[in-house]
């Protein structure tokens, strides 16, 4: 089993998510594997504004924050051509796992989609496999974000996810994590939706 | 950046600032960085009874709220969903699996209410009232597997509930860890 080393001293995380208490988790668990930096918003405006003000490194990004939802957020960073922050990765954080939702998180431009309850290992591997494993990125009209086809890599330090999670527990495979991935034919279509009231903020 | 052409894909390489950080050697690996994480939760944890009792109080009373309000009104169902999401988000990882399971069953008849169903009183009551037996201690390292009567009829229920839902959303649910394509 290969096992991967991140070392996030000095980036800077936003964690966007309604729940505190979910938050916090987030926040602890981000500090614990060696995080410094992290700011937390609870509303979708909180985080447009910030995010068109200021530099971050990696956003995460529950799917229903409020007001207009963690996936408009992530539409809006991403249309921007301006915004400095428009390739960072974003992961998305939800409890529906649902195929459509997976789908229409990575339309948006998300990089993956993170099952909630998190635990700490699927959080951790999860910023490896995003740190350890360089994505192409996709501009056309409807589009902008990582190349929607890429290769079905394992994760790094789980060797295979299929065993992974067999190996596991229980608790372990109800929390693992999806990657958003497709055999998109064409990675420029997107699904295009978008809110103006989120896009006007700048 | 050059304007593609409107049907040609444009693809290009970004190294990103965290992918170029997060790969310095200094890092913590990952079982120190787990067994930080594990230290860390045991600390948030020690709130979370308390937090729990509040939020399961605060949805019976939004549920409570919308037996006397006007039938079309789902506000209060909009309140219910809010604090039962909060409830399932984070229930496993405070080690409370079956309260997440409950919670979890229950955000979906509450999603169903939203898009129209009628709420089914008894159906509702009834996980209210697992989620008051999973809180306590000698639930709280059970998984729904390890009560299959429990979480088998709430299954049941949330089947029966869907049967009388005018628009629930349709899609595969992808198994937890699953590696469906899609």
């Amino acid at each position: 089993m290969t096992t991967a080393t991140i070392n996030l001293k000095g980036l800077v995380f936003l964690v966007a998510d309604a729940n505190p208490y979910f938050s916090r988790i987030i926040v602890g668990l981000l500090r614990s594997f060696g995080a410094t930096a992290v700011t937390e918003v609870r509303n979708s405006f909180d985080a447009i504004q910030l995010l068109n003000s200021q530099k971050f490194d990696i956003l995460l990004c529950d799917d229903r924050l409020p007001p207009h939802g963690g996936l408009q957020v992530t539409h809006a960073i991403r249309r921007k051509r301006d915004n400095e922050n428009r390739t960072i990765p974003i992961l998305i954080m939800s409890g529906d796992t649902r195929e459509s939702m997976v789908k229409i998180a990575r339309d948006a431009g998300a990089n993956m989609v993170l099952v909630k309850p998190v635990s700490a290992s699927s959080l951790y591997d999860r910023l490896a496999w995003i740190a350890f494993t360089p994505r192409q990125f996709v501009d056309t009209p409807t589009y902008f974000g990582p190349d929607r086809r890429f290769k079905n890599d394992p994760y790094p330090g789980v060797g295979r996810r299929r065993t992974d999670r067999h190996a596991g527990t229980g608790g372990e495979a109800a929390h693992a994590a999806q990657t958003l991935q497709a055999d998109t034919p064409n990675p420029g279509h997107g699904t295009g939706s978008e809110n103006p009231a989120l896009m006007d903020q700048s | 950046m050059p304007n593609p052409p409107a049907d040609d894909p444009h693809t290009f390489f970004v190294e990103t600032n965290f992918q170029r950080l997060a790969r310095r050697a200094g890092g913590v690996p990952r079982e120190q960085a787990l067994e930080n994480a594990r230290i860390t939760l045991e600390t948030i944890k020690v709130g979370f009874r308390d937090w729990l009792e509040s939020e399961i109080a605060d949805l019976a009373a939004a549920i409570r709220r919308g037996r006397t309000g006007q039938p079309a009104d789902v506000a209060w169902a909009e309140t219910a969903l809010l604090h039962c999401r909060q409830i399932r988000d984070v229930g496993t990882t405070m080690g409370f699996q079956l309260v997440t399971f409950i919670a979890g069953n229950l955000c979906e008849m509450l999603d169903n209410v939203i898009a129209g169903a009628v709420p089914r009183n008894e159906m509702i009551d009834c996980h209210i009232d697992a989620l008051y037996l999973a809180r306590q201690e000698q639930y709280r390292h059970l998984s729904p597997e390890q009560l299959p009567e429990l979480s088998g009829g709430l299954r049941r229920v949330l089947e029966v509930a869907h049967a009388g839902s005018p628009a629930k959303a349709s899609g595969s649910k992808m198994a937890p860890g699953g590696e469906e394509q899609t």
